[in-house]
């Protein structure tokens, strides 16, 4: 039902960007592959873990005796008793950012934040037993929103942040100030010669909602060390996390994370799931196992930033984008984590994807509120950037009567567009995007009355170049190890968690070997054998650990050409390459061997050890963001019913450029994925908090897209080639996250002249703007 | 968590009303138990005993008769009345609800019945089942009895029966001439629970004028409730457009939604005002063309 | 508490339980016997993650008690598989890309199974309906749904064992 149509189709390759199967499915399609969800160990216990009712409050006393006498109890641990205290988080290089004990010693500051935890033999009795743990609290007076946060008198959260803010972050170039001068001047006509527009917005959080919930066993072993099964995005970090918070060495602790249910940016900080298991079960020298049950996962595991953005752009009368001007409150909620992050790239994005001829300025305040801690989600904090300025920018359109294509298009980045002092774009495919939005709309002729279009333009980051987390290491690593029968081991760091990594690094391996991607099995999600790498976050995968993985093949194809070079014969000027399991020479393809072959004679020729070869890559001076950037425009038709305003998404299509495609299936289900949570997060999932308390916590209340929701999402593909990724890669994970709820946004405005100003856009807020909207215009007669 | 119960498995119906009244208020009846076994995990209740009536297959039926009408067993399930012809010819409002109600999966294997039984004013069948003119028979080991289903439901999840009786039967009447039912939720999701639901039931008379109406209104009060006021704009009316808005304007002023995270009281209030219009012309359309 | 000596059917193999009454049948499944595909996701019977079938019939299997399973054949996605060959439903996921983390994947597997066996040719809007009760956050849907569509239309065709 979906169309797919490819412009400027690159040359064919073996395997990339060929219909290849996803690397782990049989596992998946047969219910084989385990997840952390499903691990069982000998002698495992089941945690539990007890949470504060309270949004602010100090911990005076804990008293757990009697849970431990409870039959079937092993253990009961808290943070003052039973844990170093050590504040940790994501954000590893600031340490005034790591402000969070995961089972904290003081003070709580969100309700649900973990307070203790039991181990116990079964999980009925471990939650029984929770009921028998003493807590004696103080409450303190909470506050929950960012614009009451930063108030003089209002409750401080963390010592040392005043005004309870947390992070800001200021993002300039150009000078904005004479862009605005420059739209202010009088045109000697009794007007101005451009054009200026501010506006308020606010934007939602949102939750996950992984399938699997967060989930951890955690084994402590006599000998000081720790194996951990987590549910993550990165083993790497919480290796290094958990090595931080428990004293350990970081070779002391394993960490297993297999088949992982989903990640969407929120499981690459610690939980309590992983903290208080690995406590407990140090505790009792078993292992141990907590599973969140759905309405935990939903209470107290970070969400999606709420922001309050303010957005004053200038453009001339003919539309072009002289400055931009934003300030953004976020809402950071109790903690840091990777919500520093969010605040940074929102306000990068919320420039993307134009050229701002005169300047561009950003000021982001992140605030402490008593609410659950906001962190990275699908977008990164650009989903709420384009909210703002993707509408925005076709009101301005509109108020000046040009066409929001057009207008948009002229101001676009090209490729060798300079962001400065930020970001150098070295590929870019927008341009052609507009053509494929442009023809999209008029093949859809005339609409019915119920339905509009509303089209949002965006770019997006193939991973991050700042080292927050502070690694030694290189950012992506590889190990590729040819055995003799000419199947290859391919061990890497990244993180599969359903986008399709290992397969994308299978592909890009087989690709650059010259062999199949049934030759390659995949290792990763264990740091005893797989390399250091920053997992699964900011779309970096494919491009950063699969430049590692290419330059790990074709260093250990070198080392088998070198064989085959030796016993060839040819003349210098001649070069061997290998396709099909076939090397061969390039000029005189007939003129060859079969790859096994060449395989067994290089293991001899290496006193039988095995060809390996290392691959890695860390971005250097590429900017302030990331090595290379998506692009992309959607366009979303929407019917809504006038008198309820509900919303229902008809039909989409999406052109998009992420240089040169790999994972062909991979990339049809990342687009189409990311549209479903995109669209959620514009018209559905709302989640209404009060006093610090959320109220929807469990599926039936919190609203997301099902299949019959889901509209097609056509895809027309842009093939562009970008120098820094790999065969040309860029992301194709996240950046698909940004545009829907503006188009959504769009579409309403298209067709009801109303301006949505909070996402998500629900039915009621429909109703209310139309109402507003037929008041006012019946004022203006 | 589920706290630990006695589990009884009764042979026969007969058998399930003896252990019923034997054990009263500290036992529940489990069925599909689709709506029991959350409210039993998140604690709200904790019966010490519980009858498992679900493989009891004498009483999993689905008749109907010219004389009678519609009779669904205790034990029959949603699945079986969506997926049934004849109901889909004679009552295909039924139909049209279930495909909605739920999933797939909860549909195959939760009842009728026990929907009703459960009491939920966001449920689905009753406003339908209330429109139709329908009533549940009660057994007890006192014997039968039959209550219209508009005098079911006295409070908020609360029904007429007492401690000793289960629903036994779900009876919907023939159809009149002329009459149709059309019923809609209103929800964000396709098969969602509605923030509010109408069902409405219209009659003609030959000449075209509203003989009989019921408009029903779910989740718009503490119970489902009939809107009077509603159905007296609708009877003895020629109707049209004008009509339906006032039939709607009357059912949002007598019902009493709550404000809660989905919708204010008010929203609530002009969503029955529309839907109530929207079914009430639906229903009367097919009433026009109905045998 | 008492608990019962139950038999349960699942995949064509009888397994004896000792069970307290009130285990839910995906504990049964996952606990008891072990067969870890079938997933839990939510507390309030919405996620679909659970999905198994029964006597054809595809069920939660968090809202049915594992007792009242007794004497039904049960079906998980371990279960449709014959001797190491893939069911076409199977086959078409692989083929479409149907499933990323796979965590709803079993559920979804299933109430596809079950309702290609009870709607011939059915329209896309009745296949987007049949999976209604199964979340997933991963793929949007649309995949799936072309992978129940290819085996509605007969592309693949049971390998004959």
């Amino acid at each position: 039902m979906n169309k797919y149509t490819v412009i400027n189709p690159h040359e064919p390759f073996r395997v990339l960007n060929t219909h290849v199967h996803n690397v782990d499915g049989w596992a998946k399609v047969t219910g084989r592959a385990t997840y952390t969800f499903d691990v069982k160990l000998p002698g495992m216990l089941y945690g539990k873990i007890l949470r504060s009712p309270h949004a602010h409050a100090i911990i005076k006393n804990i008293d757990y005796s009697k849970a431990l006498e409870m039959p079937g109890v092993k253990a009961a641990v808290c943070g003052k008793l039973d844990t170093l205290g050590i504040k940790q988080g994501i954000w590893r290089r600031y340490k005034d950012l790591c402000d969070e004990q995961i089972l904290p010693v003081d003070k709580v500051r969100y309700i649900g934040e973990p307070v203790a935890a039991v181990a116990a033999v079964t999980e009925e009795i471990a939650e029984k037993a929770l009921e028998l743990i003493e807590v004696d609290y103080e409450v303190l007076p909470g506050v929950f929103e960012p614009l009451d946060a930063i108030k003089k008198d209002a409750p401080q959260l963390h010592e040392g942040f005043e005004r309870n803010i947390n992070v800001t972050r200021h993002i300039e170039w150009g000078d904005a100030d004479e862009g605005f001068e420059e739209a202010d001047e009088d045109d000697g006509k009794g007007g101005k010669k451009g054009y200026i527009r501010e506006d308020w917005f606010r934007c939602g959080g949102q939750a996950h909602m992984c399938m699997e919930t967060r989930c951890a066993v955690s084994s402590y072993t006599p000998d000081n060390k720790l194996t951990i099964y987590h549910s993550n995005q990165g083993c790497y970090y919480m290796q290094g996390l958990m090595a931080g918070v428990l004293g350990m060495r970081e070779g002391d602790i394993r960490v297993i994370g297999a088949y992982t249910g989903g990640g969407f940016g929120g499981k690459f900080e610690l939980d309590g799931a992983i903290f208080c298991s690995a406590v407990l079960s140090k505790k009792c020298m078993k292992p141990v196992k907590i599973v969140y049950t759905r309405e935990e996962d939903f209470i107290a595991t970070k969400r999606r930033t709420p922001m309050f953005y303010y957005t004053r752009t200038a453009v001339t009368r003919d539309g072009t984008f002289l400055a931009r001007e934003a300030k953004v409150f976020t809402n950071g909620g109790a903690y840091t984590g990777m919500g520093a992050t969010a605040l940074y790239l929102t306000g990068f994005f919320h420039s993307f994807p134009y050229e701002w001829k005169k300047g561009y300025r950003y000021d982001g305040y992140r605030v402490y509120t008593n609410t659950l801690p906001s962190t990275s989600m699908r977008g990164f904090g650009a989903p709420q950037a384009m909210w703002c300025s993707e509408q925005q920018i076709e009101w301005i359109a509109a108020d000046l009567g040009l066409d929001p294509i057009e207008m948009r298009r002229k101001n676009s980045h090209k490729e060798g567009t300079i962001l400065p002092g930020q970001a150098t774009i070295a590929s870019c495919g927008i341009d052609q995007c507009y053509d494929e939005i442009t023809k999209w709309i008029k093949s859809k002729g005339k609409l019915p009355a119920n339905r509009s279009i509303g089209i949002s333009a965006c770019g997006f980051m193939s991973g991050g170049i700042f080292n927050w987390f502070d690694s030694p290491y290189s950012f992506s690593s590889a190990v590729v190890t040819i055995n003799q029968d000419g199947t290859v081991e391919l061990h890497i760091g990244a993180h599969d968690i359903g986008q399709g990594s290992n397969t994308t690094m299978a592909i890009i391996c087989a690709e650059t070997l010259g062999v199949r991607v049934e030759d390659i099995k995949v290792h990763s999600g264990d740091t005893d054998h797989c390399p250091p790498d920053l997992g699964a976050w900011g779309s970096r995968q494919t491009l950063m650990t699969g430049n590692a993985t290419k330059m790990a093949a074709e260093n250990a194809k070198k080392q088998l050409l070198e064989f085959a070079y030796a016993q060839s014969g040819l003349n210098i000027v001649y070069d061997l390459d290998i396709k099909d399991r076939w090397v061969h020479a390039i000029a005189r393809p007939e003129r060859g061997e079969d790859f096994g072959q060449l395989v067994k004679k290089a293991l001899r020729g290496k006193d039988g050890q095995k060809i390996i070869g290392r691959g890695y890559y860390t971005p250097h001076r590429k900017g302030m963001i990331s090595p290379a950037y998506s692009y992309m425009l959607q366009g979303v038709e929407v019917e809504v019913d006038e008198e309820t305003g509900k919303i229902s998404l008809i039909d989409s299509m999406t052109a998009h450029d992420c240089g040169q495609p790999i994972n062909h299936l991979g990339l049809i289900g990342q687009l189409e994925g990311a549209f479903s949570m995109a669209a959620g997060y514009g018209y559905l999932e709302y989640m209404p908090y009060e006093d610090g308390k959320l109220m929807n916590p469990n599926l039936v209340d919190y609203k997301m897209i099902r299949a019959p929701e889901m509209p097609p999402a056509n895809i027309a593909e842009i093939d562009t080639y970008e120098p820094e990724g790999p065969y040309g890669a860029k992301e194709a994970g996240e950046g698909l996250t940004n545009p829907t709820a503006a188009a959504i946004g769009n579409a309403l405005f298209h067709r009801f002249g109303i301006q949505m100003k909070e996402c998500p856009v629900r039915p009621h807020m429909v109703v209310d703007a139309l109402r507003e909207k037929k008041e006012k215009d019946a004022e203006k007669k | 968590m589920i706290s630990d119960f006695k589990y009884l498995k009764p042979g026969s119906v007969k058998e399930a009303l003896e252990m019923l009244a034997e054990h009263q208020d500290d036992c529940k009846i489990i069925c599909g138990g689709q709506s029991l076994l959350v409210i039993m995990r998140q604690g709200l209740i904790s019966p010490e005993y519980l009858i498992d009536i679900k493989g009891l297959n004498d009483a999993n039926y689905l008749t109907y008769d010219a004389k009678d009408g519609l009779k669904i067993g205790a034990t029959c399930t949603h699945r079986t009345v969506e997926k049934s012809a004849q109901v889909l010819e004679k009552y295909p409002v039924l139909v049209e609800m279930e495909r909605k109600l739920a999933s797939i999966q909860v549909r195959n294997w939760g009842t009728v019945a026990g929907n009703l039984a459960h009491g939920d004013p966001a449920g689905d069948p009753a406003p339908v089942l209330i429109a139709m003119n329908g009533a549940v028979k009660l057994g007890s080991t006192k014997g039968e009895r039959v209550v219209p289903l508009d005098q079911f439901y006295p409070d908020l999840f609360e029904t007429a029966m007492d401690h000793d009786e289960i629903i036994v039967e779900v009876l919907v009447p023939p159809s009149p001439a002329k009459t149709a039912t059309k019923y809609q939720k209103f929800n964000l999701l396709d098969s969602d629970m509605g923030l509010i639901g109408v069902a409405v039931s219209v009659t003609l008379n030959g000449g075209g004028v509203c003989k009989d109406a019921r408009v029903v209104l779910g989740s718009a009060a503490p119970t489902v409730i009939r809107s009077s006021e509603a159905e007296k704009t609708l009877i003895g009316a020629r109707l049209d457009d004008a009509v339906f808005e006032k039939a709607g304007e009357a059912a949002a002023s007598e019902c009493s939604p709550v404000s809660d995270i989905h919708a204010s009281e008010e929203y609530r209030r002009h969503l029955v005002r529309v839907l109530t219009k929207r079914m009430a012309k639906a229903a009367w359309e097919q009433a026009k063309i109905s045998g | 508490m008492e608990k019962r000596l139950i038999t349960l059917n699942v995949n064509d193999q009888d397994y004896e339980l000792y069970i307290n009454p009130k285990t839910l049948l995906v504990e049964a499944i996952r606990d008891h016997i072990e067969l870890t595909g079938t997933k839990r996701g939510c507390d309030t019977v919405s996620c679909g993650a659970c999905t198994v079938m029964v006597d054809g019939m595809a069920v939660k299997g968090c809202s049915v008690l594992a007792v009242q399973a007794e004497g039904t054949k049960i079906v998980t996605a371990e279960g449709l598989e014959t001797n190491g060959k893939l069911h076409p439903i199977q086959k078409a996921f692989l083929d479409e890309g149907a499933f990323q983390c796979g965590f709803c994947t079993s559920g979804m597997l299933m109430s596809a199974v079950a309702f290609l066996n009870e709607t011939k040719n059915p329209t896309e809007k009745q296949i987007r309906d049949g999976i209604e009760g199964n979340i997933c956050r991963c793929t949007g849907y649309n995949s799936i749904v072309r992978a129940i569509e290819a085996v509605a239309k007969g592309k693949y065709t049971e390998d004959k064992a």
